[in-house]
């Protein structure tokens, strides 16, 4: 019986797919030919954010503003081009959290900020000191704030010189926390290594199943992530009218560029590893399916120009936003349901999490 | 043990008298009876009610994903209950009699897929979230008044899951899952770095805390979510880790209303292959054996409840759905098989839908 059993589930699995040399390429190419190189990314431009916040405390002007305003939003970019591998090192220390802490549902993290600037609290300034602090006030959101929020025109001129140097100290832990990510994705017996060669001993990922199944689960709920953190919570819904400023990155205007470099990144790791080319006959349009609509979700996006206050009110930029949120549900079955069966994972019905 | 004659008296003349032919001869041939949310082969959602065979007996449409069910014969009802975030419960007749009737969670409110009916079948709690407020709350329902919502108790936690009634009538006990969600944000978890889970017991009669228990400080992104209550009243229970993936706490573990709580010994390769994560757990009819799932995991764990460790291991892909079956268990999946494990002697099945994460054993 256990045979007949056995027979059954396989038969019954769709298609079972041994250890192949096209997964472990897969593998390969998913961590050494995008997560390394895009984290590393990132890291070049915290480095460069760290660099211009250094340039704004020690010449505080609006030509230096205007560079650490830039530099921020490449930084936070290159962030949310890797946000969503919620593995490894990003998962250890609260790392993910303490770079970006959203949403912040109660604004708690916003209260914490304006506490610190107003009692120009001095504790937050090294860095052993902000890592004792709340997440919310270590991280991209409080950056913005101090770069972006009310009082931040007197970053500009010496007045300035607490919140700038609370802004240098945040951007100097972003620094380090991608160093840790880069370090974390080099180390010997981490995280690329049991993805990229999973065996028995590991604690994570012991076959390729389960590592493919890692990477298809990433962008799986990336989507999820974006569609219902990003933009679901500030468009229109029915009767409830639209709330801008429950958006990401409001005060900046990086509230769409946030989420093109969300999708752009989780479209990267599809593509370049070749993760929906590496299944069988039935299922070879399944790439250029994937491809076409995250295309789509470009185009839409490229349509949603205006600063969300006011996309919110334009009824082609409402539509641009909507149709964004149908992609990501289009390309989260996709991914999450159609390769998933395709590469025979297990990615089902039960097993999606939290229940 | 609610066998084939209970389940007729329970469910009237008017249930035999219903069924079609071919689902009486089900019914005839059945000893047990489950039921499980699913997924229907077009893609929508239902719940259906199993014989022991695996014969179907019966089935309602949902208006989206179901997650588990409670009935009572006293009402001669069931629920099911959305999944969380879910907004409606569906009351059923399993004879068929009376239409289902959808509840609506109210305001501020919604599901968290599980409850369950006072012993006299009079009223109806389910877990829910007040999720301005980020607390769990027990939804009292009155079942002699078309349901009505009555009131609420407090969980005296956040992210309540399932909740049992204890052998006592009196007592529930709560799985407080500790995760903070909100409806704006679809399933986005809010709080991960200040998860707080706990098992509580509340008196069902005013609502009052009884005892309320939590893991070490350590474990705070253990998040505990299923439960059994075994014949010595040991409410076994099942988690699902928050944390790194690198990092394999034990995930099984037992509380008592004496204040006990306690993790058990899992093995190394046991915890690898469950993958910080329980989607159900059971206890054997005779008590002597606890089965937990991981359809991450593909994996079914049987564990003996006095020695408190593992006895056997099997496979299942996409299993999750564990009920006692004999001896031993049924277990579901959501690629819709059905098999017998650690002695339940049963032919493995397929249906055409999927199984949700949990299966009854209805009495």
């Amino acid at each position: 019986m256990r045979l007949v059993l056995a027979l059954l589930l396989m038969l019954a699995a769709g298609p079972a797919f041994a250890q192949s040399p096209m997964r472990a390429e897969v593998l390969s190419l998913a961590v050494n030919g995008v997560i390394r190189p895009e984290i590393a990314g990132f890291k070049g431009r915290a480095s460069g954010l760290e660099s211009a916040m250094g340039a704004l405390c020690a010449v505080p002007s609006e030509a230096t503003l205007s560079v650490a305003r830039q530099q921020f939003g490449l930084a936070a970019t290159a962030y949310g081009r890797v946000e969503f591998i919620r593995i490894g090192p990003l998962m250890e220390d609260n790392r993910a959290d303490r770079l970006l802490f959203f949403p912040d549902r109660k604004g708690i993290g916003l209260r914490q900020v304006q506490a610190i600037l107003a009692e120009q609290d001095v504790t937050v300034l090294d860095a052993a000191g902000l890592y004792g602090k709340s997440v919310a006030v270590q991280g991209f959101g409080a950056l913005e704030f101090v770069l972006y929020g009310t009082g931040a025109e007197a970053l500009a001129a010496a007045e300035g010189s607490f919140r700038c140097r609370y802004g240098q100290a945040i951007a100097h832990n972003i620094g380090s926390i991608a160093d840790q990510l880069a370090m974390g994705w080099y180390r010997k017996g981490g995280v690329a290594e049991h993805l990229t060669r999973p065996v028995q001993e590991n604690a994570d990922y012991r076959t390729e199943t389960e590592a493919l199944e890692e990477l298809v689960g990433l962008v799986s709920h990336g989507l999820e992530a974006v569609r219902d953190t990003r933009i679901n919570p500030f468009i229109a819904q029915g009767e409830v009218a639209a709330k801008p400023k429950q958006a990401l990155f409001w005060r900046s205007g990086l509230t769409m560029a946030m989420v093109g470099a969300n999708l752009e990144g989780m479209e990267t790791l599809v593509s370049v590893s070749g993760m929906a080319r590496a299944v069988g006959e039935a299922d070879v349009g399944l790439d250029n399916s994937i491809g076409f609509e995250f295309s789509n979700a470009h185009r839409a996006l490229d349509l949603i120009t205006l600063p969300v206050e006011e996309a919110v009110l334009d009824p082609k930029q409402v539509a641009a936003l909507s149709y964004l949120v149908i992609l990501t549900q289009s390309l989260q079955a996709q991914i999450g349901e159609q390769l998933a069966f395709a590469l025979g994972l297990s990615v089902g019905f039960s097993s999606l999490d939290g229940d | 043990m609610w066998q084939r004659r209970a389940f007729l008296q329970a469910a009237g003349v008017g249930f035999a008298a219903s069924l079609l032919p071919k689902q009486l001869a089900a019914l005839e041939r059945s000893e047990l009876v489950f039921a499980s949310s699913v997924q229907t082969a077009s893609g929508g959602y239902g719940a259906v009610l199993l014989g022991e065979r695996g014969d179907l007996i019966a089935s309602i449409d949902l208006p989206d994903r179901g997650h588990d069910i409670t009935i009572s014969r006293e009402a001669g009802r069931g629920v099911v209950f959305a999944r969380q975030p879910g907004t409606f419960a569906v009351v059923f007749d399993p004879s068929g009699r009376a239409a289902p009737v959808t509840l609506t969670s109210v305001e501020g409110r919604h599901f968290f897929g599980h409850g369950v009916f006072s012993p006299d079948g009079r009223l109806l709690y389910a877990t829910e979230s007040d999720f301005e407020a980020a607390q769990g709350v027990i939804g009292v329902y009155d079942a002699t008044d078309g349901y009505r919502r009555i009131g609420e108790f407090p969980t005296y936690g956040t992210g309540p899951h399932e909740m049992l009634l204890m052998a006592d009538g009196v007592t529930f006990v709560v799985a407080n899952g500790g995760i903070e969600t909100h409806p704006d944000y679809g399933r986005a978890e809010l709080n991960i770095e200040t998860m707080d889970p706990s098992v509580v017991f509340i008196d069902r009669r005013d609502g009052r805390l009884v005892g309320q228990l939590r893991l070490d400080a350590g474990l705070h992104q253990l998040s505990i979510r299923h439960m059994a209550v075994d014949a010595r009243q040991r409410v076994w229970f099942g988690c699902q880790y928050r944390g790194a993936a690198t990092e394999r706490p034990q995930l099984v573990g037992y509380a008592t209303m004496d204040g006990e709580i306690k993790l058990i010994e899992l093995p190394p390769e046991t915890l690898g292959s469950l993958r910080n994560y329980v989607g159900s757990v059971a206890v054997s009819a005779n008590s002597h054996r606890l089965a937990i799932s991981s359809p991450e995991g593909d994996l079914l764990v049987t564990v003996d409840t006095e020695g408190k460790r593992p006895v056997l291991v099997d496979t299942l892909r996409n299993g999750c759905g564990l009920a006692a079956d004999g001896d031993g268990f049924v277990a579901t999946s959501g690629e819709g098989a059905m098999i017998g494990i650690a002695g339940a002697e049963r032919e493995p099945k397929r249906f055409d839908f999927l199984f949700d994460n949990h299966m009854l054993r209805v009495g």
